[in-house]
């Protein structure tokens, strides 16, 4: 594993704008797309990650079917609130398909990619991995190879969840590009799969006693929402949503996965695993220096870095109320003063691909860079 | 290889840019119309209505055909649907006939290429709203006695339905919603 220093194409930013429709390459006047460095891998390497993916995501689904089989005292411990149970359980047991997830993986060439954490419900920078790196590629390196087939894959996952003729809505976020990018290209995949789609932002969702509604009160049936299920349970429809009335993507299970506290069962699941860091819901339980992460929390709020009790990094947000999660720690590798994330990704359960993000410091944050990839 | 062999976009990029060309200037799909900004509260925030009656009005004010006699205009809009004004200086000064503001129209609410348009009452009691290319279209329709102050019935009024029961996490948060 290798950062290289590269030359920006000229135009790029016209060309991505203009030919991908990828409008959040700079977020807040802040570079998020960056093509002045990317990331060469060898094969070994490329191999290692995807397979470690493979067998994270085996892991988080064994660990649904455990949580789900021992019930409220594992929802207790993970501060799933009791509205949800049923709805897991029963998405659960239905064998609703999911579409996607992104493991956040330490990995830096010395050792086997350790967990991190894994974005199981919401997960985002999958345009940048799916289609402008590739794009990348295909004009910088076009004979090097790249872990990235997610595209194919998502379109070959919406043929699979059986929809039929039914129309699936796409909800982010009203007015906020990064989301709304992202579901639109999710909803360009679905549309190639030959579904019906339609937008609606989350906050337009509308509830008519029975059932679900757009802006044009056409019924909605299947719903993608690129909105957490723990938001959405606590909010006043959440109800509603938890009947079942509409199929939700991703499905109910999810919220095992999403939660942090996942973490620590996972490794209770499979202690000493090569590919988990030790974690806890105790932090008596981890020795030496660990990271106390939220239960909830999103894009690196609110996390700390302890070292004999002692807080030696942390960043702000207002997250936390459900309490904490703590995770061994393991630095992450530093390449020219920037600390690289794998995201790797899996699409209907299966590896599919990666997207490198890095950050100035030890913690990503939203504020972290996109950089791409290759391997030879 | 593990790298995609081809990848196409059918909504973003090029393609869907090619697309949104060639639309017509009608009300947008996810069209809201509204009789007064108290009616806009069950639509939009205060300060986005404010803002859409704001430029529906300065739209009105720029752009509402003018005539000099009051016949004309009614020959257009419909008997009592128009009013005289005082012209303004770029309009000549002296007096003129327009088309009387009834309502408002605010669309493209998703797209961040939210707009608003004036609503007038025309002929045979319509609602139509300017087109770009100095059209109108008909948006629906005013009872039969209406006054300036009724509230018309737009062709795509539904039914109320409860709105806004998600969303207020990520407001409060001012976050995205990925992760």
């Amino acid at each position: 594993m290798e950062r290289l220093a590269t030359t920006p194409r000229p135009d790029w930013r016209a060309h991505v704008e203009r030919e991908l429709g990828f409008v959040f390459h700079t977020i807040d006047g802040a570079p998020y797309w960056d093509e002045t460095a990317c990331y060469s891998f060898g094969e070994a390497e490329i191999d290692a990650i995807e397979a470690a993916t493979g067998e994270l995501e085996q892991m988080a689904l064994a660990l649904v079917d455990r949580v789900v089989a021992v019930g409220a005292e594992a929802y207790t411990r993970m501060r799933i609130p009791e509205i949800a149970w049923q709805a897991i359980e029963g998405s659960w047991k239905a064998g609703e398909r999911n579409l996607y997830g992104r493991f956040d993986l330490r990995f830096a060439g010395d050792g086997p990619p350790q967990l991190l954490e894994y974005n199981a419900d919401t997960p985002t920078a999958l345009f940048e991995a799916a289609v402008v790196q590739w794009n990348w590629l295909e004009a910088i390196r076009h004979e090097a190879d790249q872990f990235n087939s997610i595209h194919e894959r998502l379109i070959e996952a919406w043929r699979q969840f059986g929809i039929g003729r039914g129309t699936v809505h796409f909800a982010a976020v009203r007015d906020h590009a990064e989301d709304e990018g992202t579901v639109e290209y999710l909803r360009d995949t679905a549309v190639q799969a030959g579904l019906a789609t339609q937008r609606v932002a989350v906050e337009d969702i509308g509830w008519d006693g029975k059932g679900f509604r757009d802006l044009d009160n056409a019924p909605i049936t299947t719903l993608f929402k690129l909105y957490p299920w723990e938001w959405l349970v606590a909010e006043p429809f959440g109800a509603h949503l938890l009947t079942g009335v509409a199929r939700v993507i991703e499905p109910a299970w999810k919220m095992v996965l999403s939660n942090k506290a996942a973490l620590a069962l996972l490794w209770e699941m499979a202690p000493g695993h090569p590919n988990l860091l030790p974690a806890a819901l105790d932090a008596g339980a981890i020795d030496g220096p660990l990271v106390r992460k939220p239960i909830y929390s999103r894009e690196g709020a609110n996390i700390q870095v302890l070292a004999d009790g002692r807080v030696i990094a942390e960043t702000g947000g207002g997250y936390g109320a459900e309490g904490f999660v703590y995770q061994g720690y393991a630095e992450l590798p530093q390449f020219d003063g920037n600390y690289p994330v794998i995201g790797s990704w899996v699409v209907a359960s299966q590896p599919a691909g990666m997207g490198i993000r890095e950050d100035n410091t030890a913690i990503t944050r939203d504020s972290s860079r996109f950089v791409p990839h290759f391997f030879v | 290889m593990k790298k995609s062999t081809s990848i196409r976009l059918v909504l973003l990029g090029s393609a869907s840019m090619l697309l949104a060309g060639c639309g017509d200037d009608g009300p947008p799909k996810d069209a809201r119309f509204f009789s007064s900004i108290e009616k806009c509260s069950s639509i939009a925030t205060e300060a986005e209505c404010r803002e859409a009656v704001a430029a529906a009005e300065r739209t009105h004010a720029a752009e509402a055909p003018r005539f000099t006699r009051k016949e004309e205009c009614e020959a257009e809009f419909g008997p009592e649907n128009c009013a005289k004004q005082t012209a303004s200086a770029s309009d000549g000064g002296g007096s003129l006939f327009m088309p009387l503001l009834m309502g408002y129209m605010m669309g493209n609410m998703l797209s961040g290429n939210r707009y608003s348009q004036p609503v007038w009452r025309g002929t045979n009691n319509q609602a139509v709203m300017p087109g770009k290319g100095g059209g109108f279209f008909g948006v629906g329709s005013f009872g039969s006695n209406a006054t300036s102050t009724s509230a018309f019935r737009p062709a795509t009024q539904v039914a109320q339905v409860p709105r806004g029961g998600f969303g207020s996490t990520a407001t409060s948060y001012r976050t995205s919603a990925g992760s």
